[in-house]
């Protein structure tokens, strides 16, 4: 039998070195998410960097191979044409809305590839092949023509972490299109099927009553995603919490692992973007009312007022 | 110094962190690649003393986790508590078969992934059923057999036994 670590002496010491690394790696883990983000960066622009570069790089190529394999489909066999050709075309109906949609945004968005991880402890993020070099900050809304995917949460140079509102952490400031019901919007995990997992809107007032098939889109609040892009479609009532606030649950407008390209926002938080997907405009009740003349704040319709203050 | 043995094991243990990687990060494969991270730290530790096992563990759960937004650390304490205690149960368990190895890979891949879920799991989650009995079985087998093909060429390749 292999004895790396002899006598009982020496066991003891093993296991306090063993016990200094435990209390190393729970450090880590409870550390404010500053001081783990200046880690996290450290580590993947070092050791991580081949990879992620790696990745950037087989990106680029499969999409220019993109021809190579419909040729091939085409000689292999009919059927294969038409399920290659069905891929193709729904990428191709995606890139050219969202080529339409970056006509309209104009500078203030930028695209960005989509580069997807693979490994279980960055679930519900991916990267994207732009960063602070391109103008892309922490923060920065991403959206697809459908509407939006989530934000940025860590930037380097050339490339940045999104996280996409499957994550556990993400959460939306919401309203209807008339701007009559808010409310907060976050994952509800499905965890037999992830490809099954939808919003939810919390907090909505108890007297509001949303239909289904209502669009919800951002109401502009905590100046990270900018009014008015779609989040989701309204499917039915989850809950009513005794008598005060109501849940609903939320079809979203973007399934993540189906977005290869994106946009990223780079201009004002504080635009409205309702007419770049023909919705409404709400009227905006949730920003500093202008002063009156004699000084005074012009009132308000406090029926709409949003019950919840939360900056995201 | 180290034997010839000991530095194509640890060649071949850094290929196999090296194709964790390149299977997840740079292919960006999911569940259709084995975690090699954990199997490498598996094999790994058995053939280490306890405190490096920890420290092995210690970096290479840095390593996974430098992708995680949420729960950065949970890993590196996991694979810390893991590698310390797979070195340690040399005590308990000995053998090299291959029946034996892939048992061994199956629990410790199995025990992993159940404490990264206690750690970092989402409160909102449910299906802790399904998910320990079935997805993570699947996933522990998955990289039994993976680890035991990967040591099969590395014994092949130098005539270890």
């Amino acid at each position: 039998m292999l004895d790396f670590d002899g006598s009982k002496k020496a066991r003891r010491r093993e296991a306090a070195i063993a016990l200094g690394l435990l209390v190393v790696a729970l450090t880590l883990w409870l550390l404010p998410a500053a001081f783990q983000s200046s880690v996290r960066k450290a580590i993947q622009g070092t050791v991580l960097s081949p990879f992620l570069s790696a990745q950037a790089v087989l990106s680029g190529r499969r999409a220019s191979s993109v021809d190579v394999t419909e040729v091939r489909a085409q000689r292999d066999s009919l059927v294969a044409v038409v399920s290659a050709q069905a891929t193709l075309s729904e990428e191709n109906r995606r890139l050219r809305e969202l080529l339409r949609l970056h006509a309209r945004t104009g500078p203030s968005f930028i695209p960005a590839e989509v580069l997807q991880l693979g490994i279980g402890t960055a679930e519900s993020t991916f990267m994207i092949n732009v960063g602070s070099e391109e103008g892309v900050r922490v923060n920065s809304p991403v959206i697809a023509a459908e509407g939006l995917v989530g934000k940025v949460v860590e930037v380097r140079d050339h490339m940045s972490q999104v996280m996409d509102w499957t994550h556990p952490d993400y959460r939306a400031s919401v309203m209807t299109v008339d701007g009559q019901s808010m409310g907060i919007a976050q994952a509800r995990h499905d965890t037999d099927n992830r490809e099954q997992d939808v919003l939810v809107i919390n907090g909505a007032p108890f007297h509001t009553d949303l239909r289904p098939g209502q669009l919800v889109v951002t109401t502009g609040r905590g100046n990270i995603f900018p009014r008015g892009i779609p989040v989701g479609i309204v499917l039915a009532i989850d809950e009513a919490d005794t008598g005060w606030r109501k849940s609903y649950l939320l079809r979203p407008m973007v399934r993540p692992e189906v977005v290869t390209s994106v946009l990223v926002g780079v201009g004002p938080v504080d635009a409205d973007l309702s007419e770049l997907w023909g919705s409404a405009r709400a009227p905006d009740t949730t920003r500093v009312p202008p002063r009156s003349p004699g000084g005074r704040p012009a009132r308000r319709d406090t029926s709409t007022v949003p019950i919840t203050t939360t900056g995201q | 110094m180290a034997s010839r043995s000991d530095l194509s094991f640890w060649v071949f243990f850094t290929l196999l962190v090296i194709a964790h990687f390149i299977l997840h990060v740079a292919l960006g494969l999911r569940e259709t690649a084995p975690d090699l991270l954990t199997v490498a730290l598996l094999l790994g530790v058995r053939r280490t003393r306890s405190s490096v096992a920890a420290a092995i563990g210690l970096l290479l759960g840095l390593l996974q986790d430098s992708l995680s937004l949420s729960a950065f650390g949970a890993d590196a304490v996991v694979l810390t508590l893991l590698g310390y205690a797979g070195a340690r149960s040399r005590d308990l368990f000995e053998g090299d078969s291959l029946l034996f190895v892939a048992a061994f890979l199956f629990i410790g891949k199995w025990l992993h992934d159940f404490g990264y879920w206690l750690l970092a799991r989402d409160p909102s989650a449910s299906g802790f059923v399904s998910l320990f009995l079935v997805d993570v079985p699947i996933a522990a087998l998955y990289a039994a057999v993976a680890g035991v093909v990967a040591l099969l060429l590395y014994r092949a390749s130098t005539g270890e036994r």
